[in-house]
């Protein structure tokens, strides 16, 4: 039996980079549809939407929650999900702004604290991420009881410090991190460079591959012998990594930290997820699709602001547009198994 | 050949094999018993995912210690599962090489070399006779038969010397038993040692070169296929019959 799109697929050449953009682009075309009429709408409607000022905004506020969105990707792909990125990402801010304030005594632009500083923060959100991991992996417990409790107690340790040591002047190399750089922030720079690692690791490496057999079929991948317990460790390990840069990205953005740092940043980094193609089931999903979920909600919320939209009235959207893209895989779902219930009657058949 | 001596294995406190004692040579073996035999669990022990409490596993006169899915395989043995342990939105490619992984160096990163894999995937499922249309379809996207064609193109491709089959056609049509059949017999021609647990008696008949009888966690006979009718052999599965 082959189907007329068994003969497109196989008609479509097989270079690496077309394959790697049709795996990912696979069933999410209207997904990016969605974004381009956005831009389209928005454009026409919204004045000052092409503008320089406004693409500024755009990535910069992308770049923040999409790097929690790449570690969550992962976690999500394999059938995890972490809820403690928002407050692992204010612990690790307020880390970053406290170590800063101290190690700071107003000589130079501190760009070697700054070096310094980052390594700290982002040791710090990863080992938040090994807590979860070991726990989930090795005590057996559900990723979304342990990453609740993580949750919590991160975000009381992180209110105990924002008390305790307040954040006073930052070294202005951070400032300059936070906000300059060429044509975007250097944070967008640095957000580039993650998606492209994240996306050519699930994509062409044994982790990658390992990452969607586990959401699969977590019992398939450990009777092939891999040790699927410590790759398990390592996706906590790296999304908590990805937290942490993102803490101390933040506290260099806004140049100041608080127990609230990030606290919508979950769900938005979840919706990116989501929107983008990953389901809650695992198994599926893509780093390109995470990309065009950030970027729909953040085109969103810009256009929100030009349209002059309340402001809260953004996250309404956002979890409006969650639920709507989660009831859109589903149906197309249903449509991918009524076809192959089709094509399985088409080959009794035969 | 692969024997197994005294094998004792309990699940909290509840004894699951009491000393099971199998001799499994080049053809096929089927163990058969009713539910709760141990014969799963003998299975698992075999494929390495379960540790016994006790005894001994030899493979051509050297003992072994098969402490985990990897070692085993290591070892030549290759397991299909009643359940199929196939990732089902992963391609046909790489379900068949989970876990073993084609790669190819670039700089100082191994990537994925799809390419061979899907290559090597194509031409062995082409040697097992079951047709699947392209090796980049994800699983889910298979017919029962077309899934355990992958499982078995697993244990073609890594030419086992042992095959465990658990439950093999359980799932399967009229039609897939048949070409599943045929695979198999290749295995037993190409002097694989093949362990089969079924509940098909008709297919035990058919296939098998000996017969291990099991029950309540003790093999209860041991014999040639020819010795024995399909209906003494549900007596001695059940109980209810001498022992051969």
């Amino acid at each position: 039996m082959t189907s007329v799109r068994d003969r497109v697929r196989r008609g479509s050449g097989s270079s690496m980079t077309r394959d790697l953009v049709s795996a990912s682009l696979r069933g999410r075309l209207p997904v990016v549809l969605v974004l381009v009429l956005m831009i389209i709408v928005f454009g026409v409607t919204g004045q000052g939407f092409f503008t320089n000022i406004s693409f500024q905004n755009i990535t910069s506020s992308t770049s923040l929650f999409l790097l929690i969105a790449l570690g969550e990707t992962f976690v999500m792909i394999s059938g995890g999900i972490d809820i403690s990125l928002a407050s692992n990402l204010a612990f690790s801010a307020l880390t970053a702004g406290i170590l800063m304030t101290k190690m700071y005594h107003g000589h130079g632009d501190g760009a070697l604290i700054v070096i310094e500083v980052a390594v700290i923060t982002i040791i710090v959100g990863s080992l938040i991420g090994m807590i979860n991991g070991l726990i989930i992996s090795f005590l057996k417990i559900s990723p979304l009881i342990v990453t609740l409790g993580s949750w919590g107690a991160f975000f009381g340790l992180a209110e105990w410090l924002s008390v305790k040591y307040p954040i006073g002047t930052l070294p202005p190399a951070s400032f300059t991190f936070g906000n300059d750089g060429p044509v975007v922030a250097w944070i967008v720079w640095l957000t580039i460079g993650c998606v492209l690692i994240f996306a050519f690791v699930l994509a062409r490496t044994r982790f990658g591959r390992y990452i969607f057999a586990i959401g699969a079929n977590r019992e398939a991948v450990v009777r092939a012998g891999v040790p699927v317990r410590r790759f398990t460790v390592y996706l906590y390990v790296i999304a908590g990594l990805m937290a942490g840069l993102a803490g101390f990205i933040s506290t260099c953005d806004f140049q100041t930290a608080s127990s609230e740092t990030g606290s919508s940043y979950l769900l938005i980094a979840i919706a990116a997820v989501v929107i983008g193609g990953t389901p809650l089931s695992g198994g599926e999903g893509s780093i390109l699709g995470t990309v065009v979920g950030a970027l729909i909600i953040s085109v969103l919320e810009n256009g929100f602001v030009l349209l002059g939209i309340n402001t809260f009235m953004q996250l309404v959207a956002v979890g409006a547009a969650t639920v709507l893209a989660v009831y859109f895989d589903q149906v197309q779902g249903r449509m991918r198994i009524r076809a192959i219930a089709m094509g399985a009657q088409g080959e009794t058949s035969e | 050949m692969l024997s197994v001596k005294n094998i004792k294995k309990s699940y909290a406190g509840v004894a699951a094999l009491r000393g099971v004692d199998i001799d499994l040579d080049v053809g096929l073996t089927a163990i058969v018993g009713d539910n709760g035999a141990g014969k799963s669990t003998l299975m698992k022990i075999l494929s390495g995912v379960v540790r016994p409490d006790e005894g001994e596993i030899v493979i051509d006169g050297s003992p072994v210690t098969l402490d985990s899915p990897t070692r085993a395989r290591s070892l030549g043995i290759e397991s299909l599962y009643q359940d199929l342990a196939l990732a089902d939105t992963l391609d046909v490619a790489s379900n068949v090489f989970l876990g073993r992984e084609l790669v190819k160096r670039r700089l100082l990163i191994h990537t994925l070399d799809d390419k061979a894999m899907r290559r090597a995937a194509a031409e062995t499922l082409k040697a097992v006779g079951i047709g699947i249309p392209d090796v980049k379809l994800p699983v889910r996207q298979l017919s029962g038969g077309q899934r355990q064609a992958v499982a078995l193109a697993r244990a073609m491709y890594f030419s086992a010397q042992v095959i465990l089959l658990d439950e093999p056609t359980a799932a399967l049509g009229p039609k897939e038993t048949a070409a599943f059949t045929r695979v198999v017999r290749e295995f037993v021609e190409r002097r694989t040692t093949v362990c089969m647990v079924t509940h098909n008696l008709p297919q035990v008949m058919e296939l098998a070169d000996r017969i291990v009888v099991m029950r309540a966690g003790r093999v209860v006979a041991t014999m040639n296929v020819s010795d024995v009718t399909e209906e003494q052999l549900l007596g001695l599965m059940v109980g209810s019959a001498a022992a051969v």
